[in-house]
């Protein structure tokens, strides 16, 4: 596994990991549309991005995803015939603001199709000369787990030898009116597991890796795929079931796939959203699964820097947790400063800890209840 | 890869329940019409009453399915049972609403249906699904994806069940589907519907079908232009016409052609 990224805090990989343990701040005013008349102006845009445009279709999310592209092919090479290269994207509003263009006056017929949500992971496709199967994944803000499950099943079957796997979505003004009706955007910081937590900030981002079967893989890796899980809650569209079960199922589907237990885990990447009730529900659930172990693992959510950056965002929480092995370093959780008792878990606060994590949970949940789990392998250590 | 095989199908499409409701052509059947629209399913239930056309479809498309399979609801409930669902533009109604409603209507209670994942997820509040999850976005290509997915899901073991579920709606987008040239005199035609995949005895291997394969072009003459349903529209034809063994499937989106061969019980 090899990775990409251009996020708020950092415009490619590395910039994005000293953003990380430097504990960045990518929340700004938002400035590329119009929000003026929104309850939350803010969110983890990212700014000057238009002056790097990539060639191909102009529409901002195949954009963010060509530049995570590109930062990726900076580390690997897509070393496999065409046909043999499949491409599994994560996004939980694909490309939507075309749609709202192709419905302005003067709005065209390609504006029309961009609005389609699988059509900027067929732009990547096209742009990387990808032949093999092209998946769109929707789970909403699961969608970055969800695809890179999918893509470990594709070269499982044999299906793919490569996989270029992933998330993203933009900062639009679709999903910030839709999120500042819902009253889930906080006027405040974001503080995931805080007391004082009151709510998500958006972001925007995309990420990408590179994903071979372990036999093929060559060159540098990052770490290894162990096993994903996902399961639905049935239970809520918007809210996490109260008990979480979605979320524990997936968990244990995950664990037992990749064949590890609670005291395998190093290191827990929680969602965390910074929602109240999202932060106690997955911490409950944490609990159940890891038991005892649930406390002394260290545990953080990358959030609070960046925004919620919905289909990338479990993207690059796995790309966290492999950079943390290789470095040594488990990035804090930037937001939070006052424990809350309901969630008494080891959250990693204040500044990055000295840790090198082997074998990480990766935890992601979404609207409709969508729940999503990873288990990864640093290479670091 | 194996270990699967469709058990049933429920189908709802603009011309009527089931494969027996497809007219021999559907072009001719259309008179002119550009799309060929599904009613609001009738569902009852205080829970539905704000509920989207094509969340309420994916619901009726399940209930097909149980009439066709005689199941009942307990037999899908819980963690057993996976649900993947795909849609190449079910989302584009609500997205629309939420778009042009701006200034009015569009809101909290009508922003969580914009998003794809609201189809599956009152599907499993519906049924009690809690069990694998996925949701795929594209044509007749990304449902023969979830079909290959449902057959993983099954073969590894991480279900015993696998629903895939397919729902496509165009009226409310009507206007920006007709700026699509590739469409021209091709009906689209509204349409829901859902598969039963089961574990099978005999292995049968998922490889690609020879495309276009016979189902496709028949699923298109007789269903329209159905897009992600288009290849249960094929599955439900077949059974209609009591075809069980090894079936080619086949479709094509984006100018990519997919593949695979499924058994049918």
């Amino acid at each position: 596994m090899a990775a990409g990224a251009i996020t708020p805090i950092g415009g490619d990989l590395d910039a994005f990991w000293s953003g990380l343990v430097t504990g960045s701040d990518g929340i700004t005013r938002i400035e590329r549309f119009r929000v003026d008349d929104l309850r939350v102006c803010r969110g983890g845009e990212i700014k000057k991005f238009r002056a790097v445009r990539r060639p191909g279709p102009g529409c901002r999310a195949s954009q963010l995803l060509f530049a995570a592209a590109d930062d990726l092919l900076t580390r690997a090479r897509l070393d496999a015939p065409a046909e043999r290269v499949a491409v599994v994207v994560g996004t939980a509003l694909g490309g939507v603001e075309e749609l709202e263009r192709a419905l302005e006056p003067g709005g065209t017929l390609r504006h029309a199709a961009g609005g389609l949500y699988d059509a900027p992971s067929h732009a990547l496709a096209r742009r990387l000369g990808a032949h093999g199967p092209v998946l769109t994944v929707s789970t909403a803000c699961a969608s970055g787990a969800t695809a890179l499950g999918l893509a470990a099943d594709l070269l499982r079957e044999g299906a793919a030898d490569r996989v270029v796997a992933g998330g993203y979505d933009i900062l639009c003004r679709f999903v910030m009116r839709g999120f500042d009706a819902l009253r889930s955007l906080t006027r405040e910081r974001v503080r995931p597991f805080d007391r004082r937590r009151s709510g998500l900030l958006l972001g925007e981002a995309a990420a990408l890796v590179l994903m071979a079967r372990e036999r093929d893989a060559r060159g540098p890796r990052l770490g290894r795929l162990l096993g994903h899980g996902s399961a639905s809650d049935g239970s809520h569209l918007t809210a996490p079931a109260p008990d979480g079960r979605g979320l524990e199922f997936a968990i244990r589907a995950a664990m037992a796939e990749a064949g590890v237990a609670a005291p395998d885990v190093d290191l827990v990447s929680a969602h965390g959203t910074a929602t109240p009730l999202n932060d106690r529900v997955e911490t409950q659930v944490l609990q159940r699964v890891l038991g005892p172990r649930a406390a002394a693992i260290p545990m953080n959510a990358i959030k609070g820097g960046l925004g919620h950056t919905m289909g990338a965002a479990a993207t690059l929480e796995a790309i966290m947790c492999l950079l943390a092995s290789r470095e040594g370093i488990v990035p804090h959780t930037v937001g939070l400063e006052e424990r809350d008792p309901e969630c008494g878990l080891d959250y990693v606060a204040g500044a990055p800890r000295a840790v090198r994590p082997r074998v990480s949970l990766s935890t992601s949940l979404g609207f409709g209840g969508c729940n999503a789990a990873l288990v990864l392998e640093g290479a670091g250590g | 890869m194996s270990g699967a095989a469709v058990a049933g199908v429920g189908l709802l499409t603009g011309w009527g329940e089931g494969a027996a409701a497809l007219p021999a052509d559907a072009r001719a059947a259309a008179r002119g019409r550009r799309v060929v629209a599904l009613a609001r399913p009738a569902l009852a239930g205080e829970r539905f009453r704000r509920t989207t056309r094509e969340c309420l479809l994916g619901v009726a498309a399940v209930e097909a399915l149980l009439r066709d399979t005689g199941l009942g609801r307990e037999e899908l409930r819980g963690s057993d049972t996976a649900l993947v669902y795909v849609t190449a533009a079910a989302y584009g109604a609500s997205n629309l609403e939420f778009i042009v409603g701006e200034a009015g209507t569009g809101g909290a209670l009508h922003f969580p249906y914009t998003a794809p994942s609201a189809v599956p997820g009152e599907v499993a509040i519906e049924f009690g699904l809690t069990g694998a999850y996925s949701i795929l976005i594209g044509g007749p290509a990304a449902t023969l994806d979830a079909l290959r997915q449902a057959a993983r899901l099954l073969a590894s073991g991480r279900c015993r069940k696998a629903l895939v579920l397919a729902v496509e709606t165009f009226a409310e987008c009507e206007k920006l589907w007709a700026r699509a040239r590739w469409l021209a005199g091709r009906p689209l035609v509204e349409s829901a519907a859902c598969a039963l995949l089961v574990p099978s005895d005999s292995q049968t291997p998922l490889v690609p079908a020879p495309a276009p394969a016979e189902l496709e072009a028949l699923a298109r003459v007789r269903g329209g232009e159905t897009l992600a349903v288009g290849p249960l529209v094929g599955l439900a034809l077949a059974r209609a016409a009591r075809r069980a063994g090894v079936l080619a499937l086949t479709g094509e989106w984006r100018g990519r052609p997919a593949g695979l061969a499924l058994e049918a019980h």
